[in-house]
C-alpha cells in the first residue's frame, strides 16, 4: 500500500492509493463521506424574527452553514459524559443579534457571535437573510459535532471520490501523428509535441477511449490499473482535507478492531 | 428567494460567491469566465449560480408593509 500526493492546496486533496483493492478503496470513501465528524448547528432558539425569512428557513440556512471544526476540543453528543443533554464539551453556542437601520441590510456568517474562536463558519460572506428597515432577527444557535449518514450538513466533503489509475499505451511506429486523437479527446490528455503523440496529464483522463475510437491505425490503446486508485477529496472547508483522510482510517482502524474484539468474544463464549 | 448556502447535489458552499458572481456579471463580465476563476469546475455548482434569481428584493417591501400594519394595530 502506497500513497502518492498529487496536488494538496486549500480545500483540495489528489492523491494515488497504490496497491489496494476496490473494496477498500471504497471503503475509505465511505468512511469519509458519512462517518468523518464535522461541527453544524443542529438547534436554533429563534428569540425574534421579523424578516421575510421565515423561521424554518432560517434554522436551515444557519444549519447549513459548515463551520471550522475542532476534532481534539469536542466530542459527539451520543459519546459524551451528559449522554447527549448538552454541554460544555459538545454543545457549542453561537448567537445573532442584528437589527436593519437602512434598507435592504443582509445578515452574514460574520454576525454569528461565536463561544469558541476557533469554531466559527468557514467564510465571513455567506449571506443569511435580507432585512428591510427596522426588521430584527435575535437567534441563539446550537452546533454539534455529527456524522453525514444522520444528515449531509455534517458530510466534511464536498466531494470525495476515485477512479481507476488510466494507462494509455502508444504505439509510437502505428502512430502517424494526425492529431485526430487530440482533438478527440474530451479532457486534453493528449498531444503531439515535437515529432510525437505524449500523454500530458493521465490524471485527467476519464477512461471514455474516444482516442481509442478515433485513431484509424490502432495505434493508442486505453486500460487501467485496478489496483490503483485516484482519489479527490474536497474539503467543504470544516477539515484540512489530509485531515479528512487521516480521521477516516483511524476510525476505519477502530471498526476493525471492534470487530475482532466482538469476534474473540464470541468465540470465547462458544468454547464454554 | 435568496442565494442557497450550498450546492444541491455535491453540498460545497456556494453562497459565498454570490455577491462577486452577481456583482460581475452586472459589470458585463462572461458568467463562464467568472465561474473558472472562482473555481467552480463541476456543472452541479456552476448551475447553482447561473440559474439563481434573488427574488428577495421583490419581497422586501411587502415583509416591511406587514411589519407596519402590526405596529398601528
Ligand atoms: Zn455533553
Ligand atoms: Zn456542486
Amino acid at each position: 500500500m502506497n500513497v502518492k500526493i498529487i496536488r494538496l492546496e486549500g480545500n483540495e486533496f489528489r492523491f494515488i492509493l497504490e496497491g489496494v483493492d476496490v473494496s477498500v478503496a471504497n471503503a475509505l470513501r465511505r468512511v469519509m463521506l458519512a462517518e468523518v465528524p464535522s461541527m453544524a448547528i443542529d438547534e436554533v432558539i429563534i428569540i425574534e424574527n421579523t424578516s421575510p425569512v421565515f423561521d424554518e428557513m432560517l434554522a436551515h440556512r444557519l444549519g447549513l452553514i459548515p463551520l471550522v471544526t475542532d476534532l481534539e476540543s469536542y466530542v459527539l453528543p451520543e459519546e459524551c459524559d451528559c449522554k447527549g443533554e448538552g454541554c460544555i464539551k459538545c454543545t457549542l453556542t453561537l448567537t445573532l443579534e442584528k437589527e436593519a437601520e437602512e434598507e435592504g441590510v443582509i445578515v452574514y456568517s460574520s454576525d454569528l457571535q461565536s463561544q469558541d474562536p476557533v469554531v466559527r463558519p468557514v467564510s465571513d460572506k455567506i449571506p443569511i437573510a435580507k432585512m428591510a428597515r427596522g426588521q430584527r432577527i435575535v437567534l441563539e444557535a446550537h452546533a454539534k459535532l455529527g456524522k453525514g449518514k444522520v444528515h449531509a450538513k455534517w458530510q466534511p466533503v464536498s466531494t470525495c471520490a476515485y477512479k481507476y489509475m488510466p494507462i494509455l499505451e502508444i504505439n509510437q511506429e502505428k502512430c502517424l501523428r494526425c492529431g485526430d486523437c487530440v482533438s478527440f479527446c474530451p479532457k486534453k490528455v493528449l498531444a503531439i509535441e515535437g515529432e510525437k503523440l505524449v500523454v500530458k496529464n493521465i490524471f485527467d483522463c476519464s477512461l471514455c477511449k474516444s482516442c481509442e475510437e478515433s485513431c484509424r491505425f490502432d495505434a493508442i490503446k486505453v486500460s487501467w490499473d485496478d489496483k490503483s486508485f485516484i482519489f479527490n477529496v474536497e474539503s467543504t472547508g470544516a477539515l484540512p482535507p489530509s485531515d479528512i483522510v487521516r480521521v477516516a482510517i483511524n476510525i476505519l482502524l477502530r471498526k476493525l478492531s471492534d470487530l475482532e474484539e466482538g469476534l474473540s468474544i464470541a468465540v470465547k463464549e462458544e468454547a464454554h | 428567494m435568496i442565494i442557497p448556502i450550498r450546492c444541491f447535489t455535491c453540498g460545497a458552499l456556494i453562497a459565498d460567491k454570490w455577491e462577486e458572481y452577481a456583482r460581475r456579471v452586472r459589470q458585463g463580465e462572461e458568467p463562464k469566465a467568472i465561474l473558472d476563476s472562482m473555481g467552480l469546475k463541476r456543472y452541479c455548482c456552476r448551475r447553482m449560480l447561473l440559474s439563481h434569481t434573488d427574488l428577495i428584493d421583490d419581497i422586501l417591501p411587502f415583509s416591511q408593509k406587514i411589519r407596519k400594519e402590526e405596529e398601528v394595530f
